[in-house]
């Protein structure tokens, strides 16, 4: 299997973008080509959720690879849910781990503000059981909200738990000029004070709307090179160590244990494995926080913490900027924003700029281990990489 | 008299296994043989699980909020239903009643309503 290195990024800012979605996807194209200076891309992986339904504009990958003037490279086009992303980069991985091909381009795009919220949510909806979940009008914040009081009541997270996860990453987004919200929030504005429950109303019980991640567009895009061509490029050696994949039931009630989130697990568990490090390794890491609980649940589940401890490690300030591990540094699905198809691979853009030391004032010191945890569904399919500094 | 209606469990012909939702094969037995389940119906009191009121809802449900819920059934099994019970609790007994749960145009979507 040959080593598999990521050598070049790139990213738009995730906010409301008025241009077609296949210019979302190809403009961080254009900046990762640029940051690495690798223009003979041999595939590209394009990954999209909602272009039929939203933008209609099917077919992307074939779009973008002509607007890059790419052609005649090979190019698909990549949907795995809110883990479009992730998966497309597994896909890039596998095909230069195989020996297939020596240079792959992965970018991700969404258009999601093209709708109106509710269609939107309707959207996202979709991806619950069509006759035993989407029917009654489940949607993702009402399965998050669900997930979550149980969750709460079993460990004793508390709404200023979650509130201490917007409140970190809105403060990390501060320092990510390319994050959609950039508005620091305080415990007294969204819990303690009379006007909290109007500034921060219910979205779905017991969450709120700053438990909630923005609806955002965007795009994010990383090429992928084997040893040989990533040894000529001057920048650090970042690779994709570990790869770890996993699914679970498609309905949340299936769960023999409906606050266990074991494709989390077993995803995590692989990433690491096949690189050959344990969670106590990683310096940085970027979770998908979809919704304020999930970045607690997950940092259970992928080995950080043990479950049902980590929202004390949240309270002690362990995942801070500046804390043992910190998570979610570019301000996480929260704050940065979350264009489904582009946020698995915007993770992996905040890890290889921290891991590279170009992450400016959010910069974690030395780090050299990064990991991401890019969710779909609700957690029926989810991917996660261990990312390493060489050298 | 209207029968009354219940929602249904998929029973493995093989093993015995419930499933709900259907699936096409056996998650216990890996059974490979075509229409391998018999359909029985499932129990309509339980206990709360776990539950949301959801205030952004698709376009088509007229209402504010809507209450949901995940329902331990009286012989075990989860089910994802509507939640129309007052001062709901975690663990609190509950009675499901099959009605219309959806309205999409003239498509009227029949489901396990919890009171």
């Amino acid at each position: 299997m040959q080593e598999v290195y990521i050598i070049g990024i790139g990213i738009t800012s995730f906010t409301r973008l008025d241009f077609p979605l296949y210019e979302i996807a190809s403009f961080p194209a254009m900046e990762a080509m640029k940051d690495c200076g690798v223009t003979e891309i041999d595939h590209l992986f394009v990954a999209n959720l909602g272009g039929g339904r939203i933008n209609r504009s099917t077919g992307l990958a074939s779009a973008v690879v002509d607007t890059l003037s790419l052609t005649p490279a090979g190019a698909e086009s990549i949907e795995n849910g809110p883990a479009s992303g992730a998966s497309a980069i597994k896909t890039g991985f596998m095909a230069i781990a195989s020996g297939m091909h020596n240079v792959v381009m992965v970018t991700g795009a969404e258009r999601m503000r093209e709708a109106n919220a509710l269609d939107a949510t309707e959207f996202v909806a979709t991806m619950t059981h069509p006759l035993a979940e989407q029917i009654y009008g489940v949607t993702l914040p009402a399965l998050a909200g669900m997930f979550a009081r149980l969750y709460m009541e079993k460990y004793g997270v508390t709404e200023r738990h979650l509130a201490m996860v917007a409140i970190k990453n809105h403060h990390n987004a501060m320092f990510n000029k390319f994050a959609h919200l950039h508005q620091e929030i305080t415990m007294e504005g969204i819990v303690d004070s009379p006007e909290a429950s109007t500034n921060n109303p219910y979205v779905a019980e017991p969450l709120r709307f700053f438990d909630c991640c923005p609806v955002s567009d965007g795009g994010a895009c990383v090429i992928l090179a084997n040893k040989e061509v990533a040894k000529k490029i001057k920048k650090p050696l970042i690779r994709i160590a570990g790869v770890g994949q996993a699914t679970d039931v498609h309905t949340v009630h299936e769960r023999d244990n409906p606050t266990d989130l074991l494709a989390v697990r077993k995803a995590a568990a692989q990433a690491f494995k096949m690189a050959d490090l344990k969670p106590k390794d990683v310096n940085v890491a970027e979770l998908h926080d979809a919704f304020t609980i999930l970045e607690i649940a997950e940092s259970e589940e992928v080995g950080f913490f043990k479950k049902g401890e980590g929202h004390i490690a949240l309270e002690n300030g362990v995942t801070s900027l500046k804390g043992k591990l910190p998570i979610n540094t570019s301000g996480g699905l929260k704050a940065k924003g979350h264009p489904v198809g582009a946020t698995g691979i915007g993770q992996v853009h905040e890890i290889v700029l921290q891991l590279r030391g170009d992450a400016e004032e959010r910069q974690v010191k030395n780090a050299r281990v990064g990991f991401t945890c890019n969710f779909g569904g609700f957690g029926n399919n989810v991917v996660c990489l261990t990312l390493v500094r060489e050298g | 008299m209207v029968e009354e209606k219940h929602l249904l469990a998929y029973k493995c012909k093989k093993c015995g296994q419930l499933h709900y939702p259907f699936r096409m094969r056996c998650k216990k037995c890996g059974n490979l043989s075509q229409f391998q389940f018999d359909t029985v119906p499932l129990p309509q009191n339980g206990k709360i699980v776990t539950f949301t009121y959801a205030y952004n809802l698709p376009g088509d449900f007229a209402v504010q909020k809507l209450g949901l819920a995940i329902v331990e059934l009286d012989n075990g099994m989860k089910v994802t239903g509507q939640l129309k019970t007052v001062n709901p609790k975690i663990g609190k007994a509950v009675h499901g009643k099959i009605e219309v749960v959806r309205n999409e145009g003239f498509n009227e979507r029949y489901g396990i309503v919890f009171y």
